[in-house]
């Protein structure tokens, strides 16, 4: 029982940091229709510049908000310089784009950082805690209260702000929210500089919470959490949530603790396929 | 001719058998796969299986090798096609992880350790090697490009061209979108499955890794360079993509870096490929090209 | 008593919880023009997409020389022999203008997988295309894509597209709007031929003065129903149709 529990925290941990990835695959693709395989890529970029900033400074504070800052702008210049002049092309057009830019971005990092695996040495700020003999390490509190706050605060925008609602427009359509006097280009590039500073997030706390950086650490998640936004419904952030959530907790339990000898990456297709097999519009989609 | 130029040679050949494949697929009828490579690996399996298991030789396997890979296509290509557009790209990346994984978990396949011992081909009592076995492929990339021009002529391409283009007003003139999908799909995969059977017989060792998401993705990016949608696109883009390499092998760390990079380049200012529509080459070759037709 | 060729009873659509078309019952008669005509949203595109199979109806049905065709999918209501143009046009743009039409020539080869390996280059399929594209008044631009050719003669070659043997019923949608006055002209021409080659034409006008001048018999929709049908005369004179166009829009008397 015990295990199970420390399983079942384990995996709540991974769902949360699919979760916070899979979060901006799903709000740009809601906003541009567009598959963002590099969002992963952003992701590995976060983990580096955290731990850059914290050898740099000793900060985690720093570190945090000047990853997520350095990840915003790689977002946006991404969006800007590749998906913008291709959104007039075939869908495949952008989706290899965004492969190609994961790709370079993955060779930048092994070229500058090395292709050996760093560690990240952060001691966080607040102990570990026990509850009936279960140890939660700090790490675990750290994942489970910045993921809990980073849905907080996007709940609160997209549904309180009028930033919010003008997202919500750009979505419906493009061409309608236009007349409505949105600025779409704009509502694009805030979409991107979220999604980008929580994937930062991410990357730090996958960074400190297996203790390791390196350069190919984003491949098995930009295609996992393709499938996991389908499984969420296309563009639906909190179907996306969900279907994260789900998915790492079935992922450490099955794997981790069942002992099942499920290859632990094909699992998220294979929810996948089942999934549209019962409901081809994805478990919180809308059917078009 | 080095046996290192003949290496590189046979390989860019088979690739561009499997590029053909995906041409059908994803030029002529307009449908996005980003799992090519599973089914070049359904391919190469199921010839190494029945060469080293079942006795059979290469000629004899071949027919069911090309059946078997063209029959999972349509298997994995009905429920991926009946799904949105976009969805497709993200089933056909599942396909690929999940027979990836296949390959690599079931001990039928030969399991972590692969599949090896898989006999060369012999033509005329000939074990074919190095330049004999280059030509042999050659010959079969022959074939699949006339396949491929045969195609672009009959009824059945501008059935795939009309859904490519606008599935909606295609089917209003009486052109089923899933049947002729479907049979893209068949037609490519069993080009696959060819390729991937000379692979088999070329490495005459195989795991899964070697058909894993990003040997699509270089299939992909091979067309898309070529030129989608054209004859001589598939050939062009994997020639170009497999010699790349080699030319930046000086460059040593930094020749991935490029090769990726070189990739971007390409999609983001040459969408159509080096042979599509409106390209540079299309453009110095256009008075070319049309004072040989005249 | 004559057959009626096609006819739809009490056919509807649902989108959510609205109704676009809502039980509309009406018949068309062999050789006949009919304008289906309403205000924008009125649900007369919806009709002509329940009638050529991309909507299945939520109710009703839809008969055609007697068989039924609702929820039949739309490659088999156009094998059927029913033709369709679009409001907005959907050329298949990288396509040359021929090509275009050989693709709707091929409809008698689609259902049999047998039939599709031959060459549609032919010398005899490419006369017969060009004939068509003769009719139509496109000879010239045949060899161009068609995604390059402006509104007038994308609409021309949809028309095209639709008139292939076999076809003895075509659903025209607004093929009229975004045309120039002597393009108008030209189509009002062009649709009167082709009823004199014996096909039944249903067209959806939004121009008041070309519908009335084209058709026999009209039906008015409003808010998914029908509100009247008749000969123009008696239709210009319906109050109800008159509150519905001038209600919201006022009718377009200006060609």
């Amino acid at each position: 029982m015990r295990l199970f529990i420390e399983q079942l925290l384990n995996g709540i941990a991974m769902g949360s940091i699919y979760a916070l990835v899979t979060l901006g695959l799903a709000l740009v693709y809601g906003i541009m229709r567009i598959l963002h395989v590099a969002h992963a890529a952003v992701f590995t970029i976060g983990a580096y510049a955290g731990l850059f900033l914290f050898q740099l400074t000793g900060s985690l504070i720093v570190a945090f908000l000047g990853s997520m800052a350095c990840c915003a702008l790689l977002g946006v210049m991404i969006e800007r310089f590749v998906y913008f002049p291709l959104m007039k092309y075939p869908p495949y057009v952008p989706l290899i784009g965004s492969i190609a830019v994961m790709l370079s971005i993955e060779e930048v990092c092994r070229l500058v950082a090395g292709p050996y695996i760093l560690t990240f040495p952060a001691k966080l700020p607040f102990p570990d805690v026990y509850l009936g003999g279960i140890q939660i390490s700090s790490t675990l509190i750290a994942v489970y209260s910045i993921t809990a706050a980073v849905l907080l605060v996007l709940w609160y925008i997209t549904t309180h702000t009028e930033l919010g609602l003008a997202m919500r427009a750009t979505s419906q359509d493009i061409s309608i929210s236009g007349a409505m006097g949105i600025n779409s280009h704009v509502i694009i590039t805030l979409t991107f500089v979220m999604g980008s500073a929580i994937a930062a997030i991410a990357g730090m706390l996958v960074g400190i919470y297996y203790n390791q950086v390196y350069p190919t650490m984003g491949t098995v998640p930009a295609y996992k959490t393709l499938a996991l936004i389908v499984v969420g419904g296309l563009g639906s952030v909190p179907g996306a949530v969900i279907a994260s959530m789900l998915l790492g907790t079935a992922e450490t339990l099955l794997i981790g603790y069942a002992n099942i000898p499920l290859p632990r990456d094909a699992l998220a297709f294979i929810a996948m396929i089942g999934v549209l097999m019962w409901r081809s519009e994805g478990l919180l989609g809308s059917s078009r | 001719m080095s046996s290192y130029v003949i290496t590189i040679g046979t390989i860019i050949v088979i690739q561009a058998i499997a590029v053909c494949g995906l041409n059908v697929i994803v030029g002529y009828a307009g449908q996005i796969s980003l799992g090519h490579a599973a089914f070049f690996g359904i391919g190469a399996y199921s010839a190494a299986i029945l060469t080293t298991k079942a006795g059979f030789s290469f000629w004899t396997a071949l027919p069911l090798v090309i059946g078997m890979s063209g029959f999972i296509g349509l298997l994995l290509g009905l429920p991926s096609i009946r799904v949105r557009e976009d969805f497709l790209a993200i089933t056909t990346i599942g396909i690929n992880f999940i027979v990836e994984a296949v390959f690599r978990y079931v001990q039928f396949f030969g399991g972590a350790l692969g599949i090896g011992g898989i006999p060369r081909i012999v033509l005329f009592g000939i074990k074919l090697k190095g330049i004999t076995f280059f030509l042999l492929c050659l010959g079969f990339l022959i074939v699949v490009l006339f396949i491929c021009w045969w195609f672009t002529r009959s009824w059945a391409s501008l059935a795939c061209y009309a859904i490519r283009e606008e599935e909606t007003a295609a089917s209003t003139m009486g052109i089923s979108p899933v049947r002729f999908k479907l049979l893209a799909f068949v037609i490519g995969t069993a080009m696959a499955g060819l390729g991937g059977s000379l692979y088999a017989h070329y490495m005459q060792f195989i795991s899964a890794g070697d058909f894993s998401f990003p040997v699509s993705v270089a299939f992909l990016s091979m067309l898309v360079l070529g030129g989608m949608g054209t004859l001589w696109g598939p050939v062009v883009g994997t020639l170009i993509l497999g010699v790349l390499p080699e030319v930046f092998r000086p460059l040593v760390d930094y020749r991935i870096f490029f090769y990726t990079l070189l990739l971007l380049l390409m999609i983001r200012f040459q969408p159509g490929g080096i042979l599509g529509e409106g390209s540079v080459v299309r453009r110095i070759l256009a008075p070319i090209l049309k004072g040989g037709r005249a | 008593m004559i057959q009626p060729l096609l006819s739809t009873k009490g056919v509807s659509k649902c989108f959510g919880g609205l109704k676009a078309v809502d039980g509309v019952d009406f018949d068309v008669f062999p050789g006949e023009i009919l304008g289906i005509l309403g205000p924008n949203g009125a649900g007369k595109t919806v009709l002509f997409n329940l009638i050529s199979g991309i909507y299945q109806p939520t109710a009703g049905k839809v008969y055609f020389h007697n068989d039924r065709i609702d929820g039949l999918p739309p490659h088999l209501v156009a094998r059927k022999g029913i033709g369709r143009t679009f409001q907005i046009v959907r050329p298949f743009a990288t396509l040359t203008v021929l090509q275009n039409l050989l693709v709707a020539r091929g409809i008698t080869r689609y259902g049999h997988l047998s039939k599709v390996w031959g060459s549609w280059g032919s010398q005899s399929e490419i006369k017969a295309a060009m004939e068509v594209l003769e009719k139509v008044g496109l000879t010239e631009l045949a060899h161009r894509k068609a995604g390059l050719l402006p509104l007038g003669n994308l609409r021309r070659l949809e028309i095209a597209r639709a008139l292939v043997v076999g076809h003895t019923l075509l659903l025209l949608d607004e093929s009229f709007s975004g045309l120039r006055h002597e393009e108008i002209l030209h189509l009002e021409a062009l649709i009167q031929k082709i009823r004199g080659d014996g096909r039944t034409v249903i067209l959806i006008e939004h121009n008041m003065r070309v519908a009335m001048g084209l058709c026999e018999r009209i039906v008015v929709l409003d808010h998914g129903q029908k509100i009247a049908e008749g000969p123009p005369s008696i239709i210009q004179q319906n109050e109800q149709v008159i509150e519905a166009y001038l209600g919201r829009k006022g009718i377009t008397y200006a060609a």
